[in-house]
């Protein structure tokens, strides 16, 4: 599979200035821009890496270079909630769409482990969900609270689910704010610092689940997230990265994307 | 010694609708619970999560948020935005542990002074009878 995403990869560095992907070295794996005549051995697929990250960045500081990238199904995922908030630009991207393995949509509980515009490899069937989050709706309020406050007290405020998530690209963090956020506590106070990134990831979170492979703590941020994302979809019929004509809901009228419950107020 | 438990609630408060109905209700001398500690905003929509949350954390039992109707909003769509965002909130609050139910979205217009009496009062005593937050959230 791997030599499939490097002869594409060759074939599209005719025509792009460059392709985002990983790259090998003795250094060990890290995200790389191959150019044109590169030596495409170096390439590689795994692990998985947040790529759209450096595309946005490339993207932000070269108005016109043109790109491709190697992207999962949660890349692309991201891709599409970048571009909508113009953190990329969709006329200077091309996808070489990945398709995870199906080991891998297991480990990611991946409900969608290829991309749309696919290239290389045949769709796995979808992970199943965590198991967790599957039967949450059965805890009492005692028990959730029970497991949050066990899990948020290990947090050591590294910001690392932050930096990691290619959704979270504010200039401004507002879990850095002192307004929102009493500095010098550790763990981090409840429930402003881990609820405040919980609403933010709402109508962003592309389920990657980098924050949580990342998290020194190991703590399983994406159950809370998977739950979000899960609300998003019932009440606003919105599931981030699927579509990329889709509005995000919390940002437009009602009449742009409707409630698909009744509020009551 | 016993000391009964007195809620403490902040209510955001748009400008252009419930404000005024809670002043026409101080006017026309109707008695709401002094629970409440007004923040007044200019639009309901303006009521961020870290709003809330804050408010929680600095030590409220419960959290009121009030605006004007949909269809009603000074700036058109603002409390499009609310509507869409409170229950969220009250959701994920809940999957945290912390009662849904400290948090409500109510509107309320200028000409609604009755009104504004009684949610105040029924959400003072759902608080009430929950209890103090810090017993959800101690440590």
């Amino acid at each position: 599979m791997i030599e499939d995403v490097r002869r594409v990869v060759a074939e599209r560095l005719e025509e792009l200035d460059g392709v985002v992907a990983l790259r090998r070295s003795s250094e060990g794996v890290a995200p790389h821009v191959f150019r044109k005549g590169d030596d495409l051995s170096e390439l590689e697929i795994a692990p998985r890496y947040p790529l759209m990250t450096v595309v946005s960045r490339l993207h932000k500081a070269f108005p016109d270079i043109r790109l491709g990238i190697v992207a999962r199904g949660c890349d692309e995922r991201a891709f599409i909630e970048m571009a909508k908030r113009e953190q990329v630009d969709p006329d200077r991207l091309f996808i070489i769409g990945l398709a995870c393995t199906e080991e891998e949509a297991q480990e990611c509980h991946c409900s969608a482990p290829f991309p749309q515009n696919l290239l290389v490899g045949t769709p796995p069937p979808p992970g199943s969900p965590n198991p967790m989050v599957a039967d949450y709706d059965a805890l009492s309020l005692e028990e959730r609270r029970a497991f949050w406050q066990g899990q948020f007290v290990k947090c050591l405020k590294c910001y690392g689910c932050r930096n990691i998530c290619p959704e979270c690209f504010c200039e401004a963090c507002a879990m850095e704010d002192a307004a929102w956020v009493e500095p010098g506590l550790l763990a981090p106070p409840f429930p402003v610092f881990h609820l405040i990134r919980g609403m933010h990831m709402a109508s962003r979170c592309v389920a990657c689940r980098q924050c949580e492979l990342v998290c020194p703590a190991h703590i399983p941020l994406t159950v809370l997230y998977d739950l979000m994302r899960r609300d998003m979809e019932t009440m606003l019929g919105y599931v981030p990265g699927a579509d990329i004509e889709a509005s995000p809901p919390l940002s437009v009228t009602l009449e742009q994307a409707p409630l698909c419950v009744t509020v009551e107020a | 010694m016993c000391v009964e438990f007195e809620p403490r609630i902040v209510a955001f408060m748009c400008n252009w609708c419930t404000y005024a109905g809670a002043d026409s209700a101080g006017v026309a001398r109707m008695e709401s619970p002094a629970n409440v500690l007004p923040i007044r905003v200019m639009c309901s929509g303006r009521v961020s999560p870290e709003m809330v949350l804050r408010a929680f954390r600095a030590g409220a039992d419960g959290v009121l948020v009030m605006g004007c109707h949909i269809g009603d909003c000074h700036y058109s769509s603002g409390n499009h935005r609310t509507i869409k965002r409170v229950p969220l909130l009250r959701n994920l609050l809940g999957y945290a542990g912390i009662d849904p139910d400290r948090l409500r979205l109510a509107w309320v217009s200028a000409a609604e002074a009755p009104r504004f009496v009684q949610v105040t009062k029924e959400f003072t005593d759902t608080i009430r009878e929950l209890g103090p937050l810090s017993q959800e959230v101690a440590g």
